[in-house]
């Protein structure tokens, strides 16, 4: 295919392309050091780049209080999103604490701690608000490859008042 | 692979990928902080050989926009235009690989919801490549002042 061109007409063309790329570098120096809205040639401060991050948002179904423990077949890791302090003025039997931040990306330690749980699926819960603290770990814990992550809707007061008027979280 | 076909297929091929190139390269001459900000944004090139970038590519653009079209020294140009297309090709596919969603740069500095960069924006960047290659591989006669240069020495030979 490349042969129509033999190697003294491929050097020729090599010449030229090199020739004209420092002729216009030369051009665009020149220009650029005599016109009054040049730029440095070396920048010497970073450049304040704004491009939205990659999204590490993933996708997590809602289920109600009364699904808690039973969103499939398997076994269930509950995951209390809320504060340390509201975890520990009450917290659902059995779920771990993994207080979520909105500023803060769910730690390496947390995720391990969800991923070698051995769980077949993994329900959170939040403080019920709007956004949810729980909604959104969930969604974060999704976005990391953790699989078959749901979350309570309503929250942590959702399920005291389900539990409060009879309905089975089990 | 010699015939005369080729130049007349690749005359209009090339003046189309030339007058790509002559836009491309009026706003970022025009404007090159806004070109240069377009480059740091793909975050691939360090921070002392952005501006150099920013400076002197949009002059390669313009030469071997008006080379290609008038057809002098139309190989080199096309050589350079298919280089510039695999450097920018580069640039997108490792922008989109990393998830960075942002604008492309390649014309005029727009919004990343005007101009996002996509797997489209490959596509048609890869038909872009194809034209100056045709141009490299094919074009033995081009139409146009190599064309006529050739001619004048075949005839002062005979």
């Amino acid at each position: 295919m490349m042969n129509s061109l033999n190697k003294r007409e491929w050097l020729v063309v090599l010449r030229d392309s090199v020739a004209l790329t420092a002729l216009c570098a030369a051009a665009a120096l020149l220009v650029n050091a005599v016109r009054p809205d040049g730029i440095p040639v070396i920048e010497k401060k970073e450049y304040q780049i704004y491009v939205p991050c990659p999204e590490t948002l993933g996708k997590a179904e809602g289920v109600s209080p009364s699904q808690l423990r039973s969103p499939g077949a398997g076994k269930v890791l509950i995951v209390d999103g809320r504060s340390r302090e509201a975890f520990d003025a009450w917290h659902v039997p059995g779920a771990v604490s993994i207080p979520f931040d909105y500023l803060m990306p769910v730690s390496a330690d947390d995720l391990n701690r969800v991923a070698s749980s051995g769980a077949a699926a993994v329900v959170v819960y939040g403080d019920g608000e709007d956004p949810d603290s729980g909604e959104e770990l969930a969604r974060e814990l999704a976005g990391n490859g953790i699989r078959n992550v749901r979350f309570v809707k309503g929250g942590a007061p959702a399920i005291q008042k389900a539990g409060k008027g009879g309905a089975g979280l089990e | 692979m010699d015939w005369k076909g080729h130049g007349w297929i690749a005359l209009p091929i090339r003046l189309y990928i030339g007058a790509v190139f002559l836009v491309a390269c009026w706003h970022k001459i025009l404007h090159p902080e806004s070109f240069a900000m377009d480059v740091a944004t793909y975050q691939i090139l360090p921070l002392g050989l952005v501006n150099l970038m920013a400076i002197v590519l949009p002059w390669i653009e313009l030469a071997c926009g008006l080379l290609i079209i008038i057809g002098w020294r139309t190989r080199a140009a096309a050589l350079l235009i298919a280089g510039m297309m695999a450097v920018f090709l580069t640039a997108i596919i490792v922008a989109l690989a990393r998830g960075l969603e942002m604008s492309c740069g390649c014309f005029a500095s727009q919004s990343m919801a005007e101009d996002p960069i996509s797997w489209r924006t490959v596509l048609r960047d890869l038909g872009w490549l194809a034209i100056p290659l045709y141009v490299l591989v094919f074009d033995r006669n081009p139409v146009g002042i190599d064309g006529l240069v050739a001619r004048l020495k075949r005839r002062k030979k005979t």
